[in-house]
């Protein structure tokens, strides 16, 4: 598994590479240039076009790109423009907000996604599945904005239990407390991606269910519950495992939505908000993260398929 | 076991926490804004945001009174020569910057010389200056070319105005923006952090010196009562509203017109109108394409405009804006009704015809709009099917801001393009009076009124000639006024010291709760 380890981890420099020149091709080539929005409405031509050289955005591009991609290898994201501060520290600010949002929005997946799945399997065809099937359609169907406004109008406005937005670093006042401010958010997100992995489960223990190997086990006459966890459901993983990978990196890229909704100062707001102000170090910085962190997971997905279907062999 | 004991201490410091929060929060302000500003330098940025905020770090030699005349802030007077061009302004003595250090005249002095290179506005006082000198410890002497009436105005408007810095600060500074650890000003809060998307915090400055007198508008006395001020990004509305009923905020800037009613007749929320109104402008190109001196073509679209539509679906209710064609709002000094004849004719035919008679031929007119203001955009697509009813055809293109703010820098990309402008107490200051400015009007008329306009000092003379500027502003049509828009705030009850109104950006010196 080492050597597999190491053959991947090798295999993603070639992609990052690929992905970090698309995306500096990318940004650079949107109109709009930071010069002029830092200057703002007043500059002349000449003090935006200075700026522009100070900021050595007037070189080719090809040249700057490998100038920010030689201070990337040495760690350095180079500098926002607009907050006067290493990209690495602006992301690190943000990374707080979305890991925590993302594993806390996890658990709620966990928690409602998993036992309603394994219950509509083993329920299917009758009311129960036919409630919690409908229950999945109708939480993935709700705009993510409009069920956030709501939790906040009925649970901050209303019975005032959780705060409406905003969140106080875990080092600030608060510490521990302040995940309070996440549990909303949480819920918000959770709800489409639960009913997603209600989908997933139900539909794997079905399909797991009709294999041979359970037929045989029910058979010997094993009790039923212990068919359903330990035969169905536990081959059923293999699938909702990849599912849980790619929904975590998701939850830390796509949530800005309920990171504007909700004041969040998470990455998926950092990195829209680094569009419309053209801080091209932090957009570059934000998504160079995410893509890295979506091919962990990938990896990390791949190495869990091991753990769980003793079939797959890492080569 | 141990998993309900983990459960119980959660709750517990959860309940302790919140407590404690709100113990502690009777010390803040918590005020929910639509974004972060592009940075808190006073002298070269003129986002209204950042005005909000620094104007209680950083302070100018004069401010406005309630009744927007200029008063002295941190000069404590001055003396004219007869000829006007001689200013001896005396500056307060024993005002304290946030690093310790007390204001002299070398710090007014590089204050004055970064603003009038480099500042926003810089330009339209320092045009006119022959020279600034420190003539003591506490004076400071312009020396100007000519007479220039609006010189205190200009130094009193601190929206990409003279903020007064640490000489050590203006060290090497340029038009860039300056570094939040040079954010030291006299202003009875200082900077304390910038915390990316999450909040900029300003605390109480403990040593400020305070100016004299009743609290007037932004003149008079200011008293620093809250421990801090915590301004904190909420782009969302919805949020700022349902955050301020929840109670996470004090006060929440830029509530949509449509909900105005509803939160006006709510006890739990107190509304604040903002006494200045903005104003959406189309501006034309002066420098190239089918508008270019082609003045008669211009009133011929000017004609075509009924602006109540345009206010009506942007905007909505009434109480929000008015179809006043003059560039200030009425009651105010600068209100002329001259020229206001053809601010929203809404003659459709006889556009048509006009624009014949100009020689228009059917060519495309690039019309540029912004769809992060939502206001632009809803009248800009009023206007254009109104204009289309009219016989022009319009290509209208719609960017994001920063993409528009590019564009227009470019004289042949663009014919038209909408923004918007804030209230402003001298006309002066008005950005189509600037020749500079995208749209580039500079004709020799303009020119000529607008000379005496700057050498006069008697204040009935300049609104006279004001007057027949914006005549000609109608006649030429550099740019087109849609109406007075009165944004509103919302804040809580408890807070104390608000008034019913805002002079132009809210202040919290002198507010509790």
């Amino acid at each position: 598994m080492l050597a597999y380890t190491a053959k991947r981890l090798l295999t993603l420099i070639p992609t990052l590479l690929a992905a970090s020149a698309l995306v500096f091709l990318f940004v650079h080539l949107i109109p709009g240039d930071p010069a002029s929005i830092l200057l703002g409405d007043t500059a002349t031509a000449e003090e935006v076009a200075q700026l522009t050289r100070e900021m050595g955005l007037d070189q080719p591009l090809w040249v700057q790109y490998f100038v920010w991609l030689g201070n990337v290898l040495q760690g350095d994201l180079g500098t926002s423009v607009f907050f006067k501060t290493p990209v690495l520290s602006v992301i690190a600010a943000g990374a707080e907000t979305s890991i925590l949002l993302a594993c806390m929005t996890m658990v709620w997946i966990v928690l409602i996604g998993v036992p309603i799945g394994v219950l509509s399997a083993t329920m299917h065809g009758k009311w129960v599945d036919q409630v919690t099937s409908g229950g999945a359609m109708l939480a993935a169907s709700i705009p993510t904005f409009w069920l956030g406004l709501y939790l906040i109008f009925i649970f901050s406005v209303g019975l005032g239990w959780f705060p409406s937005s905003g969140f106080p670093s875990l080092s600030d006042d608060g510490g521990l407390a302040n995940l309070r401010y996440l549990v909303l958010p949480s819920l918000t997100l959770a709800a489409p991606n639960a009913a997603l992995i209600i989908r997933l489960v139900r539909a794997s223990m079905l399909d797991v269910a009709r294999e041979d190997h359970v037929r045989t086990a029910r058979a010997k006459g094993l009790h039923p519950a212990n068919v359903a966890i330990k035969h169905v459901f536990r081959n059923a993983l293999i699938a909702v495992a990849a599912a849980f990978g790619f929904t975590f990196a998701a939850l830390i890229s796509e949530a800005v939505v309920t990171e504007t909704v909700f004041s969040l100062p998470g990455i998926g707001r950092l990195v829209v908000q680094s569009i419309l102000r053209r801080d091209y170090p932090v957009i570059q910085g934000v998504i160079l993260v995410i893509v890295v962190l979506y091919m962990v997971i990938n990896l990390l997905v791949d190495l869990a398929y091991a753990r769980l279907d003793p079939r797959v062999s890492l080569k | 076991m141990k998993l309900s004991r983990a459960i119980r201490s959660f709750a517990l410091a959860t309940a302790l926490t919140t407590l404690s929060t709100s113990v502690w929060a009777e010390g803040v302000l918590r005020y929910a804004t639509v974004g972060e500003p592009p940075s808190l330098d006073q002298q070269v940025i003129t986002s209204d945001l950042t005005t909000t905020i620094a104007h209680h770090i950083f302070e100018g030699l004069y401010t406005f009174d309630a009744s927007n005349a200029p008063v002295p802030l941190l000069a404590s007077g001055e003396t004219v020569s007869e000829d006007g061009k001689t200013i001896v302004i005396s500056l307060r003595q024993g005002v304290k910057f946030h690093n310790g250090e007390e204001m002299t005249s070398a710090d007014v002095l590089a204050s004055l010389k970064r603003w009038g290179e480099f500042g926003s506005r810089g330009s339209l006082l320092f045009d006119h200056v022959e020279s600034v000198e420190a003539t003591g410890d506490y004076e400071i002497t312009l020396n100007l070319k000519e007479p220039f009436g609006p010189w205190k105005n200009l130094m009193a408007f601190i929206n990409g105005g003279p903020a007064i810095y640490p000489a050590s600060v203006m060290d090497g500074a340029t038009k860039e923006p300056i570094s939040p650890d040079n954010y030291i000003g006299t202003g009875p809060y200082k900077f304390g952090s910038w915390d990316p998307n999450r909040k900029i915090e300003l605390v109480r400055f403990d040593d400020y010196v305070s100016p004299e007198g009743e609290a007037d508008g932004y003149g008079g006395k200011r008293v620093a009562e809250f421990d801090a001020l915590n301004f904190l990004p909420v782009p969302d509305a919805g949020t700022r509203i349902a955050g301020l009923r929840a109670g996470d905020y004090d006060y929440a800037e830029s509530i949509p017109g449509d909900l105005y009613a509803e939160l006006d007749a709510d006890e739990n929320v107190t509304t604040i109108l903002n006494g200045g109104p903005i104003f959406g402008l189309v501006f034309m190109n002066s420098k190239v394409g089918p508008l270019k001196e082609n003045f008669a073509l211009r009133r011929a679209i000017q004609s075509a405009l009924n602006k109540t539509p345009a206010l009506q679906v942007a905007i909505g209710p009434e109480g929000l804006w008015r179809a006043n064609g003059s560039f200030a709002p009425e009651g105010n000094v600068w209100y002329s009704e001259s020229g206001t004849e053809n601010f929203s004719a809404g003659k459709t035919e006889e556009a048509k015809s006009a624009a014949a008679e100009s020689g228009y031929n059917g060519e495309p007119i690039k019309f540029m709009v912004s769809t992060n203001y939502p206001f632009h955009y809803d009248t800009a697509i009023v206007y254009t099917k109104q204009l289309a009813q009219a016989g022009f055809n319009i290509d209208l293109q719609v960017y994001d801001w920063a993409t528009l703010i590019e564009k227009r820098a470019q004289p042949d990309q663009w014919d038209m393009f909408f923004t918007h402008h804030g209230f402003v107490p001298d006309p002066i200051l008005i950005s189509v009076m600037n020749d500079t400015y995208p749209g580039w009007w500079a004709t020799p008329e303009k020119q000529e009124l607008k000379n005496r306009f700057t050498a006069s000092s008697d204040e009935a003379e300049r609104q006279e000639i004001w007057s027949e500027i914006q005549a000609l502003i109608y006649e030429q049509v550099p740019t087109m006024k849609t109406g007075d828009v009165y944004t509103y705030n919302i804040a809580s009850p408890k807070l104390q010291g608000m008034g019913e109104a805002t002079l132009i950006w809210p202040s919290f010196w002198n507010v509790s709760k």
